[in-house]
């Protein structure tokens, strides 16, 4: 089988290269990741993430015949030859497919991806009734493998500014979770042009989701939040006089 | 009270719910200007002075043009941000793109005033 594969070492090269491999495959590789640890075992200088081999950890995310997903999910029966590999578009190249994530993390870190709650820690576990654990549903189970973010024009355009679909579905993961306290302060945080704004459903992110999930809907559904929630607080303005008198 | 929402406490949430509502009301007037053609069928010149004479409808078509160069001029402003780095030429191309909307909507009052 025929690859095109993205290289670049940035110790040894002075600029990128595709560098062509034709592959005698196994019966027993199904998949793009067992094509490419059999390419590693002819060109072991051929860098690459991987871990889990499932869908589940996201190490090996990168771009496939032009379009971001898991090499580890991804069947080689679906891919045209020859199959062009190349790193996640719009972050920093550390050598060959493998890309400096720390934009991605910083901008995840950003929207404080963990349950602010001040009351007492319980005895047990905070419940939730499954009507509010349903609203978790399409948003928990992200891998934060960069695939959407990276594929994203308005990341492009903007990667130190625009948070990402990755982020912001991660920012309504804990604004739709009923245990958390600091809504107002997430959404606060959400509020300049750039930060959720700069999302324009283009839907790159959708397309691409290795988890069939929906950041779009969940952008959405923040921005339908902030609406709700500034005119609630106009509202409660308007009213505090009246109580007072 | 959406009005309280397109302020500058709200700086990021001000320019998506322009865009926004002016695409509402861009559809409505479009949704609005198809039914009237529909109802009174105009054919000649007569007919189509009487469809446009009244001044409710020049209005109208006055804010559909406004909410028009609004929403275009939101859009450009945008990708002007995203694709011009060189701050000058920006500058320089959002004073062009600012005139020209400003021309346009000149020339279309004076359109729909000259009827």
């Amino acid at each position: 089988m025929k690859f095109s594969v993205y290289r670049y070492n940035p110790d040894a090269d002075k600029k990128p290269y595709m560098q062509d491999y034709d592959i005698e495959l196994h019966e027993e590789d199904h998949m793009l990741l067992d094509a490419l640890i059999r390419i590693k075992e002819h060109d072991e200088t051929l860098s690459l993430r991987k871990s889990c081999r499932e869908g589940v950890c996201g190490s090996d995310a990168m771009n496939i015949n032009g379009k971001n997903g898991l090499a580890c999910i991804t069947k080689l029966v679906d891919l045209e030859e020859p199959v062009v590999l190349r790193p996640m578009p719009g972050l920093p190249v550390i050598r060959d497919l493998v890309v400096d994530m720390t934009q991605f993390f910083e901008h995840y870190n950003s929207v404080k991806p963990y349950l602010v709650n001040n009351d007492p820690l319980p005895e047990t576990e905070r419940l939730q009734s499954p009507e509010d654990r349903a609203k978790l549903d399409g948003l928990y189970e992200c891998i934060l493998c960069g695939a959407c973010t990276t594929s994203c024009p308005s990341f492009w355009w903007n990667p130190d500014k625009f948070v990402g679909p990755a982020g912001l579905m991660q920012a309504y993961r804990f604004i739709a979770d009923s245990r958390d306290q600091a809504e107002a302060e997430r959404l606060e945080n959400l509020e300049d042009p750039y930060r959720l704004y700069r999302c324009h459903n283009i839907m790159n992110c959708v397309e691409v989701c290795p988890k069939k999930l929906n950041p779009n809907a969940a952008i959405a559904k923040i921005k339908d939040l902030k609406i709700e929630r500034a005119r609630e607080r106009k509202i409660t303005k308007k009213e505090i006089p009246i109580k007072v008198l | 009270m959406l009005i309280q929402l397109l302020t500058d406490k709200y700086p990021g949430m001000r320019l998506w719910l322009s865009q926004r509502l002016t695409a509402v009301i861009m559809a409505s007037y479009v949704l609005f200007f198809v039914i009237m053609l529909i109802v009174q069928r105009p054919v000649g010149y007569e007919a189509w002075y009487t469809f446009v004479s009244p001044a409710w409808f020049r209005f109208a078509t006055l804010l559909f043009f406004v909410c028009l160069f609004s929403h275009a001029w939101l859009g450009v402003r945008d990708v002007l941000r995203d694709y011009i780095f060189n701050l000058n030429l920006r500058n320089y191309l959002q004073m062009l793109v600012d005139i020209l909307l400003v021309i346009y909507l000149a020339w279309v009052s004076v359109i729909l005033w000259n009827i």
